[in-house]
């Protein structure tokens, strides 16, 4: 067993990078390639399909060296990097929407044996209503699975956050699935400017790849891969107990790991992503709004124009979103007397947004009540524009002096 | 030898063949003594022809009682040809062995005060040449045991399989041909059920193995082959998989991977139905089975069918295999070993190429409803009938039938085998008639089209 432990020392300056033009799907495809897989497995979904393109042409141009199946559903994708995996190979997909609903089975299974893969989520609004445009709805819909899920702002972040994720899934003391999130269309077709990391530079970074030490389909150490287990008593149901707090405890190891690889990254590359939570113009607020992913640029931006208005509102962004960073979050909602929580998706039970949700139980551990609601917007593609932002603001300056509302705010209800 | 002992060459006798001409007695006396005497013959025929004719011969045995008897050490198993050799040296002509022989294998030579035995001419019996109806045929039963008995047993003694069930015993010969450079895939159904991939952390197998889910056996086994192709390690990627889990939920991931050409060995083990969860109906299920969800009742069924099993045929899964143009399709049955065997083989070549399918039918004493010792005599009959056809296929050489059955027994022989069929009506049977008549000329033709 090895542990994974930085191999080469960091360097007290990061090296010049190659700046390119690319949209976010290329982004996680040339980070994915950076990451030196050994197997990557794709289908084609929107607005997935640009990003596994330009996986498939990396790789037939030489610029990647990786076994790439082209399997027959989303399935099967997941299935045969599984396989791999317990072989011993680094492994990467991405999906959305649909795909990942069609993927559900093998899904909850990765994160259960404990496989390393990564994933992206090129997020998409689940159906029906019939759509193929951007929303949280997939990814949120399998938070509770046991995958580390995290949400990119940029396509720079798309592309720096798909390498980290092969090394903070990989670390011995996670050795769960990421997943990487970025925003259907508006990361995914969004174009920018970024600096590609050197691929020595990024070697040294990865470090050795030890995939399958812990559970390994291997002829040279035979081992049963999953066992039956379970029963009324005794063994069977104490040994699956183990089996869980062990992928409870990986996750919460993972909040750990992803500030150590977030922290070394910032190190080696001169690039610094908050890594579970961000807080922006936070410090002497009085209030604060909520965001996930690439919407959080046009709220930065609003928040910008509030303070320039007198306003006291500061924004906190969720990055780690799987496990939730409860920790985290707590220090900085101690420091605002109301909150306003921007989600791209709906939380069918409690009609609220599902980051919400989550939050709602944090709140409760702060030990003191502030006032909080939900905002809905974005969903099915729709811009979340710093007007929409504007009227976030406003709704949580009021929870001030007014009492919360129950119900949420669908900010796209009358664009 | 292995853990199975020996299986030799033996001289077979087919009494339906067998006039009494004596040739045989004959042609051995005069090998043996030099006269044509054929009171000296080692092989005797007794018996007439009113009452038919049996043999008196040295059987070889495994267990042989003539030495188990002797008090002078004078017979003995040879190992190596499985004869049991007899020394004159050291018999001291008590002829307890002739009492302790059930077969008259061995016998006083008045000639010569000694007894005598067949000694098989050294692998050259003069009898069988001499034989002009061709009674006599001298052959190996199962070569197959010497080889695979030195082979190691890849699964653990005492698997929890129900009595009588032949894939208990298709499992450890697969495994023993495939050896421990094998990563096997048993998805949920008997295989696991038997304790293969075992519980709570326990073994039932020597080589790596896990329960894929019923529906991606085929995907992840292919990744799992496809990084050992990549690091440069001949791997064996083996499934033993059931026939509800490959021709139902898991089909798209079977086709999947056949289109793909993954390098895998594909094994279905087909008892026509989920038999490890309860007995529910599959789409191979034949037409007319009882099955727990397709009982045999007073009401109608859906559509108007009365409620007497299955109402629709089964699927022909192997078929649609031959039509992913895989590099080796076959079917076998576990009541023709050495058929079976001969195809592992191939299959095992195969999979280093591509894409590998053999479908194994193994009848089911629990879920086809017969007694647990009925279970090679049922696999028999589904061959003898045309019910199950034992063929193969590969590209280069197209479809063609291993074990062809020109004169077919009546289905009823095989249905009336089955408590599963015992519903069945006469319509019900003639349309089971019909469709074995039509699913053989359909293997025909292919057959025949392969050939063209």
């Amino acid at each position: 067993m090895t542990t994974a432990t930085l191999e080469t020392p960091i360097p007290t300056k990061p090296a010049k990078q190659k700046v390119m033009l690319v949209e976010g799907n290329e982004a996680a495809a040339l980070g994915v390639a950076l990451a030196r897989p050994d197997m990557v497995a794709v289908y084609p979904i929107t607005p997935q399909s640009s990003l596994v393109e330009h996986v498939a042409k990396l790789i037939a141009d030489g610029k990647m060296d990786a076994d790439i199946v082209d399997a027959e559903g989303e399935h099967s994708v997941l299935s045969v990097l599984q396989g791999g995996a317990l072989a011993g190979a680094r492994t990467y997909t991405a999906t959305c929407g649909p795909g990942l609903a069609f993927m559900f089975e093998p899904y909850f299974r990765t994160s259960g044996m404990r496989l390393p893969i990564v994933m992206s989520i090129v997020t998409r609004d689940g159906i029906t209503p019939q759509s193929v445009w951007g929303g949280h709805q997939d990814a949120m819909t399998v938070r509770e699975v046991g995958w580390v899920q995290v949400y990119c702002e940029t396509v720079q972040e798309v592309l720096d956050t798909t390498i980290m994720a092969f090394k903070i899934a990989e670390h011995h003391d996670v050795m769960l699935p990421v997943n990487v999130c970025l925003d259907g269309n508006y990361l995914s077709y969004g174009t920018s400017r970024v600096e590609l990391p050197n691929q020595e530079d990024v070697d040294a970074f990865m470090g050795a790849k030890d995939v399958n030490w812990h559970v390994a389909l291997d002829p040279l150490r035979p081992m049963a891969v999953d066992p039956l287990t379970g029963g009324s008593g005794g063994k069977g149901p104490s040994t699956f107990v183990r089996y869980r707090k062990g992928q409870c405890r990986g996750m919460q190891n993972s909040l750990r790991v992803i500030e150590e690889v977030h922290a070394e990254w910032a190190q080696r590359f001169g690039r610094s992503f908050a890594p579970l939570v961000e807080e922006y113009r936070l410090d002497g607020a009085d209030y604060a709004i909520m965001t996930l992913g690439s919407m959080t640029g046009a709220a930065k931006d609003a928040i910008d124009e509030a303070r320039d208005a007198g306003k006291k509102v500061g924004l906190i962004k969720i990055k780690t979103f799987s496990p939730f960073p409860v920790e985290a979050l707590l220090k900085s909602l101690n420091k605002i007397q109301a909150l306003g929580v921007v989600d791209r998706s709906v939380g069918f039970r409690w009609n609220c947004g599902p980051m919400y949700q989550e939050t709602m139980g944090v709140l409760y551990r702060l030990g003191r009540h502030i006032p909080s609601m939900s905002f809905i917007g974005g969903l099915a593609g729709a811009d979340i524009t710093t007007g929409h932002f504007h009227r976030v603001i406003e709704a949580t300056e009021k929870l001030l002096s007014s009492p919360a509302p129950i119900e949420p705010v669908w900010l796209n209800e009358k664009d | 030898m292995g853990t199975f002992g020996g299986a030799y060459n033996t001289i077979a006798f087919d009494a339906n063949k067998c006039d009494g001409c004596g040739d045989c007695m004959t042609a051995c006396a005069t090998a043996k003594v030099g006269v044509g005497d054929t009171a000296r013959s080692r092989i005797q025929i007794v018996g007439s022809a009113d009452d038919g004719f049996e043999l008196a011969l040295c059987r070889q045995c495994a267990d042989p009682k003539c030495v188990t008897v002797c008090p002078a050490a004078a017979l003995t198993k040879n190992s190596a040809s499985g004869v049991i050799d007899w020394n004159g040296d050291k018999c001291v002509d008590c002829l307890l062995c002739t009492v302790g022989c059930a077969y008259a294998g061995i016998a006083l030579d008045a000639g010569t005060g000694h007894v005598a035995k067949c000694d098989t001419c050294d692998g050259a019996p003069a009898c069988v040449p001499a034989c002009p109806h061709d009674a006599l045929t001298y052959i190996t039963t199962s070569r197959i045991y010497n080889e695979v008995g030195d082979w190691e047993d890849l699964f653990a003694p005492g698997l929890a399989g129900c009595q009588g069930c032949n894939t208990e015993l298709l499992m450890r010969h697969t495994l023993r041909r495939t050896g421990p450079e094998t990563v096997l895939a048993t998805p949920p159904g008997c295989v696991p059920g038997m304790g293969s991939v075992g519980f709570n952390g326990t073994t039932g197998t020597k080589v790596p193995v896990f329960h894929p889910l019923l529906t991606n056996t085929a995907a992840m086994l292919a990744g799992v082959k496809r990084q050992y192709k990549r690091v440069g390690r001949e791997v064996l990627a083996l499934a033993i998989a059931g026939d509800g889990g490959a021709s139902d939920v898991g089909f798209q991931s079977l086709s999947g991977a056949a289109e793909r050409n993954e390098q895998i060995l594909f094994m279905v083990v087909d008892n026509e139905g989920y038999m490890n969860t309860g007995m529910q109906r599959s789409s191979c299920t034949p037409y007319g089975a009882w099955t727990s969800t397709t009982p045999v009742g007073q009401g109608t069924g859906s559509g108007g069918m009365p409620s007497q099993g299955k109402t629709q045929d089964a699927k022909n899964l192997p078929l649609i295999m031959v039509n992913h143009r895989c590099e080796y399709v076959a079917t076998a049955s576990t009541a023709y070993m050495e058929d079976l065997y001969d195809k592992l083989d191939k299959a095992i070549a195969a999979s280093k190429r591509g894409f590998a399918y053999l479908h194994v039918y193994s009848p089911c004493t629990t879920g086809w409803r017969f007694p647990t010792d009925q279970n090679m005599e049922v696999a028999r009959k589904a061959v003898e009938t045309n019910f199950v056809m034992l063929w193969e296929y590969n590209p280069a050489d197209g479809l063609h039938f291993t074990r062809p059955v020109d004169d077919p027994l009546p289905v009823t022989e095989y249905l009336k085998a089955m408590g599963r069929f015992r519903h069945l009506s006469e319509d019900q049977i003639s349309h089971i008639q019909g469709k074995v008549v039509e699913n053989l000329a359909f293997v025909k033709q292919m057959a025949h089209v392969a050939k063209a």
